[in-house]
């Protein structure tokens, strides 16, 4: 990879040769690796057909005309490209835990992951950062200086408050045909963006639902603390022995409803842990949507 | 000082302890650690019990330690006593008229005084000393009550327990004539409550000639009554001779009488065959099945017409029901009795066994009948008992001296509850909270 990549130049090393391919048949004029409904003049053969007045006389097989002396046109799938938006919860409860922030330092990881592997493919990627001082987005675009200033700007961030992302997505312009990964933990406008990525999938878009989840909030451990809610301030309630095990239950009861949520709605759905690695995760997210609607191997 | 209630010290200091203990695993508020999925956690109390290295709430501890141990002081009912000492000593001095010279029993009872014992002193009742005993011995003079060793042992008990106290064995020296009239039928039974032995320090008894009573007495000349019935009882009295020292008289008696009368050891008996006027009537005559003077009991019907004059005079012969028929008043160095028995004229009753007894009874010398004998030995051995001395915890619990500093422990442990629940209520809502 090129420029400054800060932390993130192993990470996207890593990542080289992963593709995340489209759910779907992507209808777009700009030649890419997804593949496109449009029969194109791409090298990639599929058929013959006969010869039909008004076709292009360049799309002429001329060999096999010479061969068979009929005439008959050679027919490809077109490729296009998939424009990407990642946008990025930077609520004040991704601040977690204190103070190596794990939960955010891994959602960033992940969207710059997400971000080296749609690029790689020649789709345009922009990046959307809902901050409490409002949302910061920058634009989708195929060049390699997206992945800098992506990550120049998840450097500037600084996880805080309790803005909403929904918002956040309107303001940055995100289209319907734009593939939409959202890397949150899904705590404060949960119900508001599985509303999103139904009215997407409906409307034909991807929708990626990629839930951080710190490993301390899976298993809290160590002596009872008073739990309190950064982005809920009168949430106190002790988090000792006692209620640990309740706590496990609840959060585990949530977390799959959540993720049935996002599969009702079309959404793609995956859990990231705050210890598993970056590179892994990212494999995880880009895969778990190949095949569903296409057939594997077919892109 | 020490403790009516120790125990109540002990629970009190047992109750602070369980108190300190709960201050090292205080219920106090956890850290509060922002925590993202803290709704998931379930709604409790938000106190939880951590255990510390540290005392929480030093100042809250320390008043309710010292309210609790305040209040078990109060309740352990410190008292103030004397030092102990190994023994003390409780002398009961005879000074009745048994004894022969009251010097010698103040002489014997002062040889075994020592600060801090007990005086009892005692005749037909018995009175201890406990300050100055041996200076208030001294002045002390001879009574002509005989003596009883009853009283001096009920007394003498009950003056242990005040010793009690201050010493751990309590000895009883009893200095007596030991005269076989000193002991009564209480006397085994009185004994049997001091549990351990009594040291008797016998003295002289008094001189027995004069006492003796049971002689015949002489009835006056007199007599208006041919067929007197008490003559005629006391002629057939067994003594021949009639006593000196005894003198009925059945009507009035005169100056020559009262003169005779205040002579050393004589007793006049005046038994007046009519009552006189100026005696008190009774408000309703009656007659009354019997009367009782010493150990002698008349059984007959008498008229009840008067009462013996009221003069404080000792009660020597009453009816059935209780009342007087009978007392004996001194008289110089003698005594008067005043006798209102109506002897029935008629009928046996001046030939009966009883009545002689009855007017012997009556006849006996000042002070009631005497037996100067000593006392006998198995009496002797009854009184004595054995060597050991009475242990001060076996005595009956004597009146302590309570300290005055009940009532302020109590108060002052109040105080410190109300100090503690102001301090309570006056913290601020996040503070840590000790074991409340």
């Amino acid at each position: 990879m090129e420029g400054d990549l800060g932390p993130y130049g192993s990470l996207l090393d890593a990542l080289r040769g992963v593709v995340w391919p489209a759910r779907r048949h992507v209808r777009g004029a700009v030649s890419g690796t997804h593949r496109s409904p449009l029969r194109g003049v791409s090298p990639e053969f599929t058929e013959y057909r006969p010869y039909r007045q008004g076709d292009d006389p360049r799309r002429l097989d001329w060999k096999l005309l010479a061969r068979t002396d009929r005439a008959s046109v050679r027919v490809t799938n077109d490729r296009s490209t998939l424009g990407t938006v990642i946008a990025l919860d930077a609520s004040a409860s991704m601040a977690f835990p204190h103070p190596s922030l794990d939960k955010w330092v891994q959602a960033c990881r992940v969207a710059m992951g997400l971000a080296a592997v749609a690029l790689a493919a020649g789709d345009a990627v922009g990046i959307i950062v809902a901050t409490a001082s409002g949302a910061r987005a920058s634009l989708p675009r195929a060049r390699r200086s997206v992945l800098e200033e992506a990550a120049r700007l998840l450097g500037e961030t600084e996880p805080a408050g309790a803005e909403p992302l929904v918002p956040a997505l309107g303001v940055a312009g995100a289209k319907h045909e734009f593939r939409l990964a959202i890397i949150s933990d899904f705590l404060g406008d949960g119900d508001d963006l599985l509303a999103l990525a139904r009215q997407r999938a409906s409307a034909g878009g991807e929708v990626y639902a990629v839930h951080i989840v710190a490993r301390e909030e899976l298993e809290p451990r160590g002596a009872a603390i008073l739990a309190t809610d950064p982005e809920a301030p009168e949430i106190r309630r002790p988090l000792a022995a006692a209620t640990r095990e309740e706590y496990q239950r609840a959060f585990a009861v949530w977390r799959e409803e959540l993720a049935h949520g996002c599969r009702a709605a079309g959404a793609v759905y995956t859990e990231v842990p705050t210890d598993e690695a970056a590179e892994r995760a990212v494999r995880r997210v880009t895969s778990a949507g190949s095949g569903s609607l296409l057939r594997g191997g077919e892109q | 000082m020490t403790f009516v209630h120790p125990w109540a010290l002990l629970a009190a200091a047992g109750a602070a302890l369980v108190v300190m203990a709960l201050h090292f695993i205080a219920r106090r508020r956890p850290r509060a650690v922002p925590f993202p999925t803290a709704r998931f956690v379930p709604a409790r109390s938000v106190r939880a019990p951590s255990r510390s290295t540290r005392p929480t709430d030093l100042p809250l501890l320390l008043l309710r330690v010292l309210a609790l141990l305040l209040a078990g002081a109060a309740f352990a009912l410190p008292a103030l006593e004397a030092e102990r000492r190994p023994l003390a000593r409780v002398v009961a001095v005879d000074l009745s008229a048994s004894g022969r010279s009251a010097r010698a029993a103040r002489d014997s009872a002062a040889s075994y005084l020592r600060s801090g014992d007990l005086l009892v002193v005692f005749d037909s009742a018995a009175r201890s000393i406990a300050r100055d005993a041996r200076d208030s011995l001294a002045e002390l003079g001879a009574s002509r009550a005989p003596g009883s060793l009853s009283a001096a042992l009920a007394a003498a008990t009950r003056a242990a327990s005040t010793l009690s106290e201050r010493a751990d064995s309590v000895e009883l020296v009893l200095v007596s004539p030991l005269a076989a009239e000193e002991w009564d039928a209480a006397t085994g039974a009185i004994r049997s409550l001091w549990r351990g032995g009594v040291h008797l320090v016998a003295t002289e008894r008094a001189e027995e000639s004069a006492a003796r009573g049971s002689t015949r007495p002489s009835v006056e000349e007199s007599s208006e009554l041919e067929d007197d019935p008490v003559r005629v009882a006391a002629a057939l009295m067994h003594d021949s001779t009639a006593r000196a020292g005894v003198r009925i008289v059945r009507g009035a008696p005169g100056a020559a009488d009262s003169a005779w009368a205040r002579e050393a050891g004589h007793v006049l008996v005046h038994w007046p065959a009519t009552a006189p006027d100026d005696w008190p009537r009774r408000e309703s005559p009656d007659t009354v099945g019997a009367v009782v003077a010493g150990g002698a009991v008349l059984v007959a019907d008498f008229a009840r017409t008067v009462a013996p004059p009221a003069g404080g005079g000792l009660v020597v012969a009453r009816w059935l029901d209780g009342a007087p028929a009978a007392t004996e008043t001194t008289l110089g160095e003698g005594c008067l009795r005043d006798v209102a028995v109506s002897f029935p004229v008629r009928g046996d009753l001046a030939l009966r066994e009883s009545a002689r007894r009855f007017i012997s009874a009556l006849a006996a010398p000042c002070g009631g009948a005497r037996d100067l004998a000593p006392l006998g030995e198995s009496r002797r051995a009854v009184l004595g008992g054995g060597e050991q001395r009475h242990h001060s915890r076996a005595l009956t619990p004597g009146e302590r001296s309570e300290s005055r500093v009940t009532p302020w422990l109590l108060s002052a442990a109040a105080l410190l509850l109300l100090v503690e629940l102001l301090l309570r209520r006056n913290r601020t809502p996040g503070e840590p909270e000790g074991a409340a």
